[in-house]
């Protein structure tokens, strides 16, 4: 097979550019972007804050203490998805084959463009066609593989570009930290760790067997990765697997009444966006996080659905087998997965038309005022559960602090 | 002792009951036939322990014996042999099995006749008997709109209902129904059971289609089916089955009157381009224009077909599941057929032209719930 060239492109401190272009004084600040309760995280922080020991995924509390003089944004993300729209539409325009895994990052496959105007020219022209026309800074990275991309674009931050040529990647991985691989998240790092294992350079000179034995499957994964090896392809549009909706309370709860509320108000909720995108779903999930950060789920499978009166009192009943702790409650959550597009097939026992028209008309509803405009009354407390179609195409709007 | 048969009636009797046979029974015996030999009578018997089947054969015997056969082991052994006689020299001291061919022989080990599961035996309160041929028609209409959901326990057999002068025979897994009446087989006695999907699928497989007789023994908790040479004896399901006579909608002002096979082999090519697990179709009719038409989005096929069709009633537009409407097709036999519609979230009726003597057909599918916004 031929060298491929894949670049990786990543809008450096997306939510917070963005937050600078609308307000010019937060130029040059620190600023720390997320949930603005002691209980948020940091979604987003600028270079200034980063100095102070503040990243993303932390808490908004420790954030805080670390960085006091840090301006605190709540942040808007229909404003993100909009800037975010502006640069996949020129990336569109440009590229024919390009990748959109998250709300700033995308990967372009520009393989066979050598021959007419060189790679790396065509794209630091979009680079700076990027930043002309959106004014957000992006950097990207340039090599034959998506892997070897990602890390370049990591190292190239900020605002500026890296091209790792054909035959060099090992020596380019060698002397970076293992952290910098992107499948090595905090535990695999403290594993290696623990064996002495800091540097790509020695993973690369591990054999890859040992490697398999410590982490299985992923390990051989991971030798590739460090060794500049990975054919897996840029693939133009992915098909969302899974929708879900949770939610971290200021304050940890036992109220069993409100919980249910919420969870009603998110199946509810899932339910009405599985039916928006045509969509129906053979596994529900529950998620319970109790205030000493045990987290739980359960799932079940259940005949292709779409209808409230399935999901609802699946996910409840899950509850109930899951919530048997008697600690307060951190966080709930819902999760659909095993999506298929169709429609919901109707029961003859358990249905009947005045059920299926008074769903037909609540959509109807919700399409033409909102999300949130009609909704059982049990899960009429439950607040910001309501979001965008999760159904268009576009990446799922990712924290930061969620990213794999 | 030995006794001898030849391989084709052997092998024949066997494949009759070897659907009983489960893989991985909870009592390893279950994986046998039991070989029960009577004044020249060989019983072949087999369980699993909710239904049984029994069959016999005349064989040349010197003396009785009762054995427990391994069937799989002893299958293999029929099928790749050609047809002769074979001679089976059974020692009970030990429990072996010897097979004498032309040019070979085979050993089995078995276990004690004694340790095979007692096969209930006829007590019946009533019996009645019906043409096989009747029976096999009637379980091969429903049996395919059973279903195979555990936790609905009812829905997994056929639900036969008898009267005084008719019989019907009703299964729906929910979201299709089909009910055959036969008001020419007159049965004696009102009262209803829930037939396991697995005797009535064994039924099917076994039954000739011709106008022996099959009787029907039964008693509140089993059913015994005499025909030919042959016994079939099952537990019902004990549950109470869905009063299906209230989903079955009344009024339905919209008729579609449309050839069988057209319809039927429209419906089987739209299908192809359908969405491979949920098989939605659409089906919208308007004037005397059935509009087909299916889209797979995870895939981006799709297509579309127009039919002819005498149509009263309002336009609509309605969403089915093909395999459904393909199964209920299929279970039809004369040439034109009725689908009976109301509106788009209401049970579809299919039903024959005109009905044959003697029968009453009727099926009915639930339809997808389609948004159009």
């Amino acid at each position: 097979m031929p060298a491929r060239s894949i670049m990786h492109m990543d809008l450096d401190t997306f939510f917070v550019s963005v937050e600078r272009l609308l307000d010019s004084r937060l130029e040059g600040k620190p600023i720390l972007l997320g949930g603005t309760s002691d209980r948020g995280v940091v979604a987003s922080c600028s270079y200034e804050a980063r100095s102070f020991g503040v990243h993303s995924g932390m808490s908004m509390k420790m954030a805080r203490q670390l960085c006091p003089e840090g301006i605190v944004i709540r942040g808007n993300s229909s404003n993100y998805m909009k800037y975010s729209a502006m640069v996949t539409d020129i990336i569109k325009e440009s590229f024919p084959l390009y990748e959109k895994t998250s709300i700033d990052e995308f990967y372009v496959d520009l393989s066979g463009m050598d021959r007419f105007f060189g790679c790396l020219k065509m794209a630091s022209e979009s680079r700076k066609r990027i930043i002309k026309e959106t004014g957000l800074p992006i950097s990207f990275g340039l090599s034959q593989n998506k892997t070897v991309s990602k890390v370049a674009t990591g190292e190239a931050k900020p605002n500026n570009q890296i091209k790792v040529d054909t035959g060099l990647e090992k020596a380019f991985l060698a002397p970076l930290s293992i952290k910098k691989i992107p499948m090595v998240g905090d535990k695999t790092y403290q594993l290696l760790s623990n064996l002495g294992v800091k540097q790509i350079r020695t993973l690369q000179q591990m054999q890859p067997e040992m490697l398999e034995k410590v982490l299985g499957k992923n390990g051989l994964l991971l030798w590739k990765k460090a060794n500049g090896v990975d054919t897996s392809p840029v693939i133009p549009y992915t098909e969302r697997k899974s929708i879900s909706t949770e939610r971290t309370f200021d304050r940890d709860t036992i109220d069993v009444a409100k919980l249910k509320g919420i969870l009603t108000a998110m199946a509810e909720n899932l339910a009405f966006q599985l039916r928006r995108g045509n969509k129906v779903c053979a596994c529900v999930t529950v998620k319970v996080r109790y205030s000493d950060f045990n987290t739980y789920t359960l799932q079940a499978h259940i005949p292709y659905s779409s209808a409230d009166h399935v999901l609802i009192p699946k996910v409840l009943e899950l509850f109930d087998r899951l919530y048997n702790k008697r600690l307060l409650v951190r966080l709930i959550g819902v999760r659909l997965s095993s999506l298929v597009t169709g429609s919901y097939q109707m029961d003859l026992f358990s249905d009947n038309e005045e059920l299926i028209n008074l769903y037909q008309a609540m959509d109807k509803i919700r399409n033409r005022f909102g999300d949130r405009s009609v909704m059982r009354a049990s899960g009429i407390q439950a607040r910001s559960i309501g979001r965008g179609n999760p159904f268009t195409g576009d990446a799922a709007p990712l924290l930061a602090n969620r990213r794999s | 002792m030995k006794f001898i048969v030849s391989t084709s009636t052997l092998l024949h009797h066997l494949q009759t009951v070897a659907g009983v046979v489960v893989s991985k029974p909870v009592i390893p015996i279950l994986e046998t036939f039991l070989f029960d030999i009577k004044g020249g009578n060989l019983i072949v018997s087999a369980s699993d322990l909710e239904t049984s089947m029994t069959t016999s054969i005349k064989v040349e015997a010197d003396e009785d014996v009762s054995i427990a056969v391994p069937s799989k082991l002893c299958m293999d052994i029929l099928r790749t042999l050609p047809d002769q006689p074979i001679t089976f020299s059974i020692e009970t001291d030990s429990n072996s099995i010897e097979i004498h061919s032309g040019n070979g022989r085979y050993k089995l080990a078995g276990q004690p006749g004694a340790d095979f599961p007692k096969i209930p035996e006829v007590e019946s309160e009533s019996s009645f008997s019906i043409k096989s041929e009747v029976l096999l028609n009637a379980i091969g209409k429903t049996v395919f709109a059973t279903g195979n959901d555990e936790l609905r326990l009812n829905l997994t057999g056929i639900y036969v209902e008898l009267k005084n002068d008719n019989i019907s025979f009703v299964a729906t897994d929910a979201n299709r129904l089909v009910r055959y009446a036969r008001t020419d087989v007159a049965p004696g006695v009102e009262t209803t059971f829930i037939l396991p999907k697995k005797a009535a699928n064994l039924l099917k497989s076994s039954l000739s289609d011709d106008d022996s007789t099959v009787k029907i023994d039964f008693n509140s908790s089993n059913a015994f089916f005499g025909f030919g040479d042959n016994t079939l004896v099952c537990r019902f399901i004990d549950e109470r089955y869905p009063d299906y006579n209230a989903v079955i909608p009344k009024e339905n002002p919209n008729t579609l009157l449309i050839n069988r096979m057209e319809f039927l082999n429209s419906v089987k090519r739209i299908s192809i381009v359908a969405n491979k697990t949920t098989h939605q179709i659409r089906l919208k009719i308007a004037g005397s224009e059935l509009t087909l038409s299916a889209e797979d989005f995870d895939a981006s096929n799709e297509g579309l077909e127009k039919l002819s069709c005498d149509y009263t009633g309002e336009d609509i537009e309605i969403g089915f599941n093909s395999k459904f409407l393909m199964d209920m097709l299929n279970g039809m036999n004369t040439e034109m057929v009725k689908l009976e519609l109301s509106t788009p979230n209401r049970a579809g009726v299919l039903l024959p032209q005109e009905n044959e003597a003697g029968e009453d057909v009727l099926m009915l599918v639930m339809p997808m719930m389609l948004n159009n916004y």
